[in-house]
């Protein structure tokens, strides 16, 4: 039972967090998700030292700092050297936390969980959490579907032609918040990009029409979940890892097939 | 009055030096071709009309609403802009057809509008072809109709005949004719082209416009 929650955690996360990210990538706020991941990270760390449930304070403070960031960025100057300050910033509040949490052991389940995933921190309870935030995730793409792909295409003539960017802009930075969060459990806090990028990139590598790049995204991320799920099993490897080098090996295989010129998807 | 600029200064994110100065325009109907040396702040002043750049100074409105209220997006909803340079990428994802679909979200435009223009602009055999891989000229035509598709209450063309060869050029302008009820708003260099079908000619030097005839 315990095998079956985890494996399907791993999946509906990947399809999660790689969705989120395919749009991340395509709305141009991928240095704010890098921000906004180790948000969840620290978030997740200050979450051991309070002996809370490291999902919810990564939550917590993914979201909050998703939105504060939506809001303010827009209104300044030089928001890439903000958004990269903040990033070493959360990254230093992830490690002092740690340090502070008093997790003599750094193979502890629950620091295990925050820094590198774990096959054992799933319960029913995020599991249900998952499927409800993919399930919102879908029905939101679903219902504004057109204004979506119009910001997409082009994102000031997506603002010129009277679509509300900045709001849907929010919306995709909570979504990932949570979608991070949430699969936090699985691949720990250091290798969250695993997921959000590299089924993306080589989707990106593959397909050349944009529901085509979705699908090989979402495809790629679940088989890196699978496979990796197996190897971590088999080898006793941690979980976040194990993900990591499959969604890297499935890239290497995606940019030899994109030389040749080929597309897999249509 | 669908467009009312009064003593707006605007000035790009990071730069204390204004690119528009003191400008004060008002722009209900007809035809409108601002030109100007390069740097005179003619593409400046189109995107201060639209509210994607916001006066600092002075205030500018857009069908009655204020371009710095949020409500600035139902007005933007019945206008129509083509920005200058407008090139894709090859790995553009989109067809021809489907970036004028996504024109079409929230205003009266129809795709049947859209296929009856391509005929008119020659571009009927470029909707169903990756956008992408459509040359200059061509994603321009493409933009043209999408704006033109949209049924506009406002037509804003940055440079719209840059890369449009003569016998499109033609077409456009004869099509721009029929538009002299409503605001357009023509950003061009070279006013030869379009000088049969402007109402009004702007010009601009410095930031500041210094004839309207």
């Amino acid at each position: 039972m315990i095998f079956l929650e985890s494996i399907l955690s791993a999946i509906l996360s990947s399809v999660l967090i790689s969705s989120t990210g395919y749009y991340a990538e395509k709305f141009r706020i991928t240095t704010l998700s890098f921000c906004v991941a180790h948000a969840a990270l620290a978030g997740a760390s200050i979450g051991l030292v309070l002996r809370a449930d490291p999902t919810y304070s990564g939550m917590v403070l993914a979201v909050t700092s998703a939105i504060l960031l939506g809001v303010v960025l827009p209104r300044i100057h030089l928001k890439e050297v903000l958004t990269l300050s903040l990033f070493s910033f959360f990254s230093a509040i992830a490690l002092i936390a740690i340090y502070l949490s008093n997790t003599t052991v750094l193979a502890t389940t629950t620091l295990s969980m925050v820094l590198w995933g774990s096959l054992l921190a799933v319960d029913v309870q995020k599991l249900v959490m998952l499927s409800v935030a993919l399930t919102a995730f879908a029905f939101y793409l679903k219902v504004f579907k057109v204004q979506i792909d119009s910001i997409i295409f082009d994102r000031e003539l997506a603002e010129a032609e009277g679509i509300d960017v900045y709001s849907h802009t929010l919306a995709l930075l909570a979504f990932m918040g949570v979608a991070i969060a949430l699969a936090l459990r699985i691949t720990g806090g250091f290798l969250i990009f695993a997921l959000l990028y590299i089924p993306v990139a080589s989707s990106l590598l593959v397909a050349d029409t944009a529901k085509g790049q979705l699908l090989a995204s979402i495809t790629f991320a679940s088989l890196s979940a699978i496979f990796g799920f197996s190897v971590s099993y088999v080898f006793d490897l941690p979980i976040g890892s194990s993900i990591t080098i499959v969604a890297a090996t499935i890239l290497l295989i995606s940019a030899a097939i994109s030389r040749r010129g080929s597309v897999v998807y249509e | 009055m669908r467009v009312k600029l009064r003593n707006v200064y605007v000035a790009y994110s990071g730069s204390r030096k204004p690119t528009i100065k003191d400008i004060t325009l008002t722009l209900d109907r007809g035809v409108y071709v601002i030109t100007g040396p390069n740097g005179a702040g003619k593409t400046t002043l189109l995107e201060t009309i639209i509210g994607l750049l916001k006066p600092y100074r002075g205030e500018a409105y857009l069908l009655g609403v204020n371009t710095k209220s949020r409500r600035i997006f139902r007005a933007r909803r019945k206008c129509s802009y083509v920005p200058q340079d407008f090139m894709k990428p090859p790995t553009e994802a989109y067809t021809g057809m489907d970036v004028i679909r996504l024109g079409l979200v929230f205003n009266r435009g129809s795709l049947n509008d859209a296929i009856e223009l391509a005929k008119r602009l020659n571009a009927l055999d470029l909707l169903e072809k990756p956008f992408g891989k459509l040359s200059g000229g061509q994603q321009q035509k493409i933009m043209i109709l999408r704006a033109l598709a949209r049924n506009p209450e406002i037509l804003l063309l940055d440079e719209p005949f840059s890369s449009l060869d003569a016998e499109t050029k033609e077409n456009l302008c004869e099509i721009l004719k029929e538009y002299s009820d409503r605001l357009v708003v023509i950003v061009c260099h070279d006013t030869s082209i379009v000088k049969r079908s402007a109402d009004h000619i702007v010009r601009m030097e410095e930031g500041r416009v210094v004839d309207i005839s």
